[in-house]
């Protein structure tokens, strides 16, 4: 599967993906707590600025914000509708920025980076016992692994009903995608447990 | 390898899987037959531990299968069935190098056992492929490759020739006599195991014969018939 | 959590993101395009019971989060948790756990067939249509300030679809269960 990381040496790629959730969790805050109109203006140019810096070309950045703009464009007409032209602003402006900034992160920090920092923050709740840490990364190199195959197996039902001549309908689509998928759950468990991967005791 | 059963057996929700067993094992190649349903896979399930003894004791190279899971799962690489299912990361290297995750080496010595274990079965070439688009013959070498990166001294296999064309199941025939771990292997595949040091036979969940390749191929050609 | 457990929340979480890849229908008397990817939610917890089920959707967020355009229309980013409508994104969550939690305790083997189609359509009635909506309205008011009632109007489009789905979720929790069953029992 393809991701949204853009390689790159821009200062956003170089700063640590700890500090840039923190300036991202700071940045939605204050989007929020701000409300005046020509602050969240200001603060909208900025997140531009440094989407900028990515230099992604805008067809790309549009393929990218598309449908996530889409959303924040209907919301806010919607709003335009029910509630004041101010408030329809600044719900425009505030998750603009949002995504704008998120967006550039998400570009600039890649997925073993941030599985990295999210086997960091679980391993307080590690110490309380109520997960393994290691177990994050383990799940989503599965997960990532196995849409493929999943994928696979759904053309191949889906392709059956072709050959028999049936109509492919949601429900006998997803029964035995389900079934046939989760069936390899033991020996893939086995498998992960034979090599010892996950280090029990 | 010294692996022991003493009056082992298995059983499923209360139903015997396996009855009573009482064998050593220290050939460096031991064959496994019998038909579907005899309890081989069970057998060999109890080597490694996956399936724990409901009386009786396992052990291999001493270590007790229930009591010291840990060391009999690093003593053994099992390889499965379905290769498709042993590969669990997306990337091949990123899978192999996570068996070697437990030993904490640096980022260096783990790349270089990677490069290693996949150049000893030919397969360098596929370090950055994706799981997903290795052909048959190619996943089931990197099964191999991801379980003896963490170097078992025994190495179990459940039908490794089972769906491979005729060029493939040379190459893994070749590739099992080439290896220096003593192996167990699972096969229906009566020409890959005839040359073995020992074969076992399993009928209705018990050992209905064991000794040499040739005698057992011909009890279980008896019971076949 | 023993390794099964943990594969079956991954598989699972990977047949949400397949799910998320087939293009959605437009039905004729519903205005909104409908996904199958909501649908993965329901089944998830349908499927798999609460615990399990949650975990697979926390790990498509997850890995939604992390970069990867796996949520359906192809989004995936941090920039996905920055629209208006994030609230059914989290609300998911909490959706397949409701629906889960409700299965395991309503829906037993040993029911007639009857009783578990009602029973499963329940659970993911209130867990993936009012939980859920629950979730995503009330973090839609809050983000565009328009009030709850307004959000609940702008929503109101996509309810029917997503009641079509607890049917659907409701029959093919029935056939799974019939055919595989995994589903955590407790009276």
């Amino acid at each position: 599967m393809r991701t949204l990381y853009v390689q790159g040496d821009s200062l956003l790629h170089r700063l640590s993906p700890r500090l840039k959730l923190l300036l991202l969790a700071g940045a939605s805050v204050a989007l929020f707590v701000v409300s005046s109109l020509p602050l969240l203006g200001i603060m909208a140019v900025c997140s531009a600025g440094l989407y900028a810096m990515l230099g992604l070309s805008l067809r790309d950045s549009w393929q990218r914000l598309r449908p996530i703009l889409l959303t924040i464009v209907i919301v806010a007409l919607f709003t335009l509708l029910v509630d004041t032209p101010v408030q329809a602003a600044t719900v425009l402006l505030r998750l603009t920025s949002l995504m704008l900034l998120a967006a550039a992160i998400t570009a600039t920090t890649g997925i073993g980076a941030f599985i990295d920092e999210i086997t960091w923050l679980a391993l307080p709740l590690e110490r309380l016992g109520l997960m393994k840490a290691s177990d994050i990364g383990l799940s989503v190199g599965l997960v990532i692994r196995f849409v493929p195959e999943v994928l696979l197996r759904y053309i191949s039902i889906r392709d059956a009903h072709y050959a028999r001549g049936l109509k492919p309908r949601p429900l006998t689509l997803a029964v035995p995608m389900i079934i046939l998928t989760l069936r390899s759950a033991d020996e893939i468990a086995a498998a992960i447990d034979a090599r010892g991967l996950r280090g029990q005791k | 390898m010294d692996i022991r059963f003493e009056e082992a057996e298995a059983r499923f929700e209360k139903r015997l899987i396996l009855h009573p067993l009482t064998l050593s094992l220290s050939e460096r190649r031991i064959g496994v037959i019998g038909l579907n349903g005899s309890g081989k896979t069970t057998f060999v399930r109890m080597i490694n531990g996956l399936v724990t003894p409901s009386s009786g004791r396992v052990s291999v190279n001493g270590f007790d299968t229930i009591k010291d899971a840990d060391r009999v799962r690093a003593e053994t690489g099992f390889i499965f069935q379905n290769p498709q299912n042993q590969i669990i990361l997306p990337i091949l290297k990123e899978d192999i190098a996570l068996g070697l995750k437990s030993r904490k080496l640096s980022r260096e010595l783990t790349d270089a056992a990677v490069e290693a274990v996949l150049s000893r079965f030919g397969i360098a070439h596929l370090a950055d492929r994706r799981a997903h688009e290795l052909s048959g013959g190619e996943l089931q070498l990197a099964a191999l490759a991801s379980v003896l990166v963490s170097k078992p001294g025994i190495l179990i296999m459940d039908e490794p020739t089972n769906q491979l064309d005729l060029r493939n199941r040379n190459l893994v025939q070749f590739t099992i006599d080439g290896l220096e771990e003593s192996v167990i292997v699972i096969s229906h595949d009566l020409d890959l195991v005839a040359d073995f040091d020992r074969l076992l036979l399993f009928h209705q969940g018990r050992l209905a014969a064991d000794g040499n390749a040739s005698d057992v191929i011909s009890r279980y050609r008896e019971i076949a018939a | 959590m023993v390794t099964r457990d943990l594969v079956l929340a991954a598989l699972f979480a990977a047949i949400i993101i397949v799910l998320g890849l087939l293009p959605s229908i437009m039905l004729g008397f519903i205005p909104v395009p409908i996904t199958a990817q909501s649908l993965g939610v329901m089944l998830a917890g349908v499927v798999l019971g609460a615990k399990r089920g949650m975990i697979a959707v926390l790990l498509v967020l997850l890995i939604a989060a992390i970069g990867m355009p796996v949520l359906s229309g192809g989004r995936g980013g941090l920039a996905v948790f920055a629209a208006p409508t994030t609230g059914y994104l989290i609300g998911w969550v909490a959706a397949a756990f409701v629906t889960g939690f409700l299965c395991e305790r309503l829906v037993n083997r040993e029911q007639a067939g009857l009783v578990q189609g009602v029973s499963f359509f329940i659970a993911a009635l209130i867990g993936g249509v009012v939980v859920l909506y629950a979730f995503g309205i009330t973090y839609l008011a809050l983000v565009t300030g328009m009030g709850l009632s307004k959000a609940f109007l702008g929503s109101l489009a996509f309810i029917p679809g997503d009641v079509l789905k607890a049917v659907v979720a409701a029959l093919a929790g029935r056939a799974v269960m019939a055919g595989y069953p995994l589903l955590p029992q407790r009276a």
